[in-house]
């Protein structure tokens, strides 16, 4: 932690003459989000296909080049890229020293322990446009992102009086809950709204669990997408589901592709995809 | 050779198995009365149970999710410890089960290409898609040792080699694939949560129908026992009855996969229970293996319901079943009277008149093969030789990878020829024997005590882990003079209860796992010129010492008896052989991952190739386990361009292939 950290710091404080790095390879979807809403290219990301599936907003212009898995990224191919800064997260650190001998590496933490990460996207957000000389875009974005924020708070201010439950599903019996300390759920929180997962999830703030755990009496149901077509189909006939207290009272909203792990513009889609009936 | 399916000398009290069952069956019970009664009053039960009106969630909870769930892990229990019965009696072969024979990975092989390239089958041809990879994988396995007889040893090999092969391909299909098929993963660990009753009404009547057949099938089964000439004598059909016995087998084995996934350890520990505990002839072992089998899994799948994860996440049945089984296994193996005849694998091959000079050609061929595999890699154009600066430009991301690859791959062959000669068993490896599994164990819980552990430590974590794993083998075996069989059954309990292990450690979604990940697949993209300069120097300190050896290493296999009477000792022998065997599993795993190939193939290959003197054969399978790994990352580098495969995982791979390609030549 505490070497990424000076790192960061000491390209941060790069004299002003020096031109920002302008080839940025960047190994994490969230990072990918926050660099393209700052008006950057990046040379080089990770699974693009699966992004398009997953993400795909901000879209990935063309001409990225694919290096291939974000968990095991091909050096050569990064290497051939020639970045000048490669923006990374904790999550990669075992790459880390590798990466350090390509580019200047800042690392970029989203998920710490005891943290907010929609507070640390937006800190993220700062932190990166300082990095890349673009603090007015960077300005311009948190502050964007605010006041949607406060709008989409007051359009679901009618919906206040019940909690959210927002899960995605891995298969037809297994989904991750997203609890209080997930993205998801940090935003609803500044959305005023209240999440109805209230037992511990994990450092990412999700719990892999089966479908009757969503049994809350009370809850608004939200699925965030994507959901595979068998999924889709086999939800008709299944007891369990159809049993769901949400579900009986048409409770339940299925969402567009939203990346649980992304960034401010993950955070912003959801919040404007959340129904307030 | 007959198998000795001789009646335990020390004869049990008939009611043994039955107290057994009962205190397995009172367990189960008393697990799904805690679950149903936090899920509803009792009060309510029987409404939730025969109510045809509308029921309300808990109600919805305990009739469409706990009760079919139980019924599910009875019913999966029964059929696979059925499908052991069956093949272990079929093969002659105590340790024949539907994953040691590879058939169940096969099975979810199947699906997970399905699942990939060909969604619209699964809908109605599931249970078919997995029937297909299962009979695809039991062909293969009978293919490769049909001119050996089916012996047991050889198909145990061939089981095991197509099996790790299945999964390994299973898990590139999942990493290349990534959040999508997340759902491939958790099934592949086998999971019982249910949500209403079509899989229960889909498998019931199947199992109904295959125990029924199975039934039928017992006069000639119970002459299966008997060896082929005495059983052909009286007249038996012995294809045919063979034949179908492994039909119903495989089929209850790819049923189970195409709706739970695979669960591991119930089709080979519930037969060896009902064994241990007295039961004799075939009908009686059948019924009672599948009630063992069925309360097994029922206890195991209570277990898991009562403890879902540290922080809410779930852990998979399967990977529990091997928790709880394996070491009653482990514990049990000592009593398992059954032998397994004696497997001597792959022993043909040429002598050579000059082995030296095809072990130092080998060694010779390491530099030419060093550059070839520097220069070789892939771009978006396409395979390529590099030179000139682009190969020095390319040399720092090259070379520490290959270079802790091949350390890797060198040590895991000289592992392998030291673990092949002091046990005796050609079948065995530092991967099959758990050292693999028990180095991942030693990661796990380093990483859990010390936060950023150095290399260094992480080299003595894994290497003391991969000791604890041969010490736990050596001590389990110890009682028997090491057969072969008894050996591999530990060997394999133990690596899939490390395994589970650390699969638990990462379920509870703690970050200090998160290292794992890479660990595990096998990855070596991660290691720069530190680790690679670690892996080289571990490997040059240990592996010279190892050619003085020569001696011990030649009479060891001859058996106890002869080192004696050439004035050695042969418990100290072991014991001053054993521990760098694990020294140099654990290193190697350090690198590449607890699994390959590479440690059971390389020895073998050396000694195909005519090296048969100890030290011809360290030094050959020394070249040939670098060349091996070092070809394996030169793949993994380019094979999924632009993604790239773990080092190990692409070792297995080649490894594999390879090996049933030996397995089905050598007669």
């Amino acid at each position: 932690m505490k070497r990424r950290t000076v790192l960061a710091a000491a390209l941060l404080a790069r004299p002003a003459l020096a031109a920002p790095p302008r080839r940025l390879a960047v190994i994490d979807w969230g990072l990918v989000e926050l660099v393209l809403s700052l008006g950057i290219t990046p040379v080089a990301a990770g699974e693009l296909q699966s992004y398009r599936t997953w993400v795909n907003d901000p879209p990935m212009p063309a001409g990225v080049l694919d290096f291939g898995l974000r968990g095991d990224p091909n050096m050569e191919l990064l290497w051939r890229a020639a970045p000048d800064l490669i923006l990374t997260t904790p999550q990669f650190a075992s790459f880390q020293p590798r990466f350090e001998r390509l580019a200047p590496v800042a690392s970029f933490a989203t998920y710490v322990p005891g943290g907010n990460p929609l507070d640390l996207c937006f800190a993220n957000a700062a932190a990166l446009g300082r990095l890349l000389g673009r603090e007015a875009e960077a300005a311009a974005l948190r502050d964007r992102a605010a006041a949607e924020l406060d709008a989409q708070a007051r359009r679901l201010a009618p919906i206040g009086d019940r909690p959210l439950l927002m899960a995605n599903f891995i298969d037809a019996r297994h989904l991750r809950v997203h609890g209080g300390n997930s993205l998801f759920g940090t935003t609803i929180a500044r959305l005023g709204l209240r999440n109805a997962w209230t037992e511990p999830t994990n450092f990412w703030g999700f719990g892999t669990v089966t479908l009757e755990r969503l049994a809350d009496p009370a809850a608004r149901l939200v699925i965030a997408g994507p959901v595979s077509p068998a999924v889709m189909e086999g939800l008709v006939r299944n007891p369990v589901w159809q049993a769901l207290p949400a579900v009986r009272v048409g409770r339940v909203a299925i969402l567009p592709p939203c990346w649980a792990f992304g960034s401010l513009p993950t955070a912003l889609r959801f919040a404007r995809m959340l129904p307030d009936v | 050779m007959s198998e000795a399916v001789v009646a335990a000398p020390a004869p049990r009290p008939a009611s043994w198995p039955g107290l057994l069952l009962a205190g397995l069956l009172a367990a189960g019970l008393a697990l799904l009365l805690l679950r149903l009664h936090a899920t509803l009053p009792p009060g309510r039960w029987w409404h939730a149970i025969a109510s045809s009106g509308p029921l309300d969630m808990a109600e919805t909870v305990a009739r469409h999710v706990v009760l079919p769930r139980t019924t599910m892990a009875l019913l999966c229990g029964a059929a696979l410890a059925l499908s052991g019965v069956l093949l272990q009696r079929v093969l002659r072969n105590p340790i024949a089960s539907p994953l040691t024979l590879g058939i169940s990975p096969a099975a979810q092989l199947a699906l997970g290409a399905a699942m990939l390239w060909a969604p619209g089958l699964l809908a109605d041809w599931r249970e078919g898609v997995a029937l297909a990879g299962a009979v695809a994988g039991l062909l293969l396995v009978t293919a490769l040792s049909w001119r050996r007889g089916l012996a047991p040893g050889a198909v145990v090999l061939a089981g095991l080699v197509v099996g790790l092969t299945a999964s390994s391909l299973a898990s590139a299909l999942v990493l290349m694939n990534g959040e999508y098929l997340l759902s491939l993963l958790i099934w592949g660990a086998g999971s019982l949560a249910q949500a209403g009753w079509e899989p229960v009404w889909r498998l019931a009547p199947r199992l109904l129908l295959l125990a029924a057949l199975a039934v039928l099938l017992r006069r000639p089964l119970l002459l299966l026992g008997f060896d082929d000439t005495s059983a052909r004598s009286l007249g038996v059909s012995l294809l045919m009855a063979r034949g179908l016995a492994l039909a119903v087998a495989v089929w209850l084995a790819a049923a189970v996969v195409a709706e739970v996934g695979v669960i591991g350890f119930v089709g080979l520990g519930a037969p060896a229970l009902a064994r241990l505990a007295g039961v004799r002839g075939i009908g009686r072992q059948m019924a009672w293996s599948m009630a063992f089998g069925a309360a097994l899994l029922w206890v195991a799948d209570g277990l898991v319901q009562l403890a879902p994860g540290l922080r809410s996440d779930l852990m998979p049945t399967g990977a529990a079943t091997a928790v709880l089984g394996a070491p009653i296994l482990l514990w049990l193996l000592p009593r398992l009277r059954d032998t397994l005849p004696e497997g001597r694998g792959m022993e043909a091959g040429r002598r050579l008149s000059r082995p030296w000079l095809v072990a130092g050609l080998l060694l010779a061929l390491l530099p030419l093969l060093t550059w070839l595999a520097l220069a070789l890699g892939r771009a978006e154009q396409g395979w390529w030789i590099a030179s000139g600066a682009e190969w020095e430009a390319l040399l720092p991301w090259r070379a520490p990878r290959l270079a802790a690859a091949m350390a890797a791959g060198a040590m895991l062959a000289a592992s392998g020829v030291l673990l092949q000669r002091v046990t005796g068993n050609p079948m065995a490896g530092p991967e099959v024997l758990g050292l693999g599994g028990g180095a991942g164990f030693g990661l796990a819980v380093l990483l859990l005590l010390v936060p950023a552990p150095s290399r260094g430590a992480q080299l003595l974590a894994t290497a003391a882990g991969a000791a604890l794993a041969l010490a736990v083998l050596l001590i389990v075996a110890r009682r028997g003079g090491l057969p072969p069989g008894r050996l591999l059954l530990a060997g394999v309990s133990l690596s899939a209860f490390f395994q589970a292990v650390v699969a638990a450690f990462q379920a509870t979604g703690d970050p200090r796992a998160v290292p794992l990940l890479g660990w595990l697949s096998g990855s070596t993209g991660r290691l720069g010129p530190e680790d690679a300069m670690l892996a080289v120097a571990t490997a040059a300190v240990l592996l010279p010492p190892l050619f003085l050896a020569g001696r011990w290493l030649a009479v060891l296999p001859l058996g106890d008896a002869v080192a004696a009477g050439l004035g050695l000792r042969p418990g100290r022998l072991r014991i001053a052989l054993v521990v760098p065997a694990a020294l140099l599993a654990g290193a190697a795993a350090l690198t590449v991952g607890p699994m390959s190939f590479v440690g059971l193939a390389a020895p073998h290959l050396a000694r195909l190739m005519g090296l048969r003197t100890p030290s011809t054969q360290l030094a050959g399978a020394i070249a040939l386990g670098a060349l091996l790994m070092g070809a394996a990352d030169v793949l993994a580098r380019g094979l999924a361009f632009p993604f790239q495969l773990p080092t190990g995982l692409v070792a297995t791979l080649i490894g594999g292939p390879y090996l049933m390609l030996l397995l089905a030549r050598r007669a």
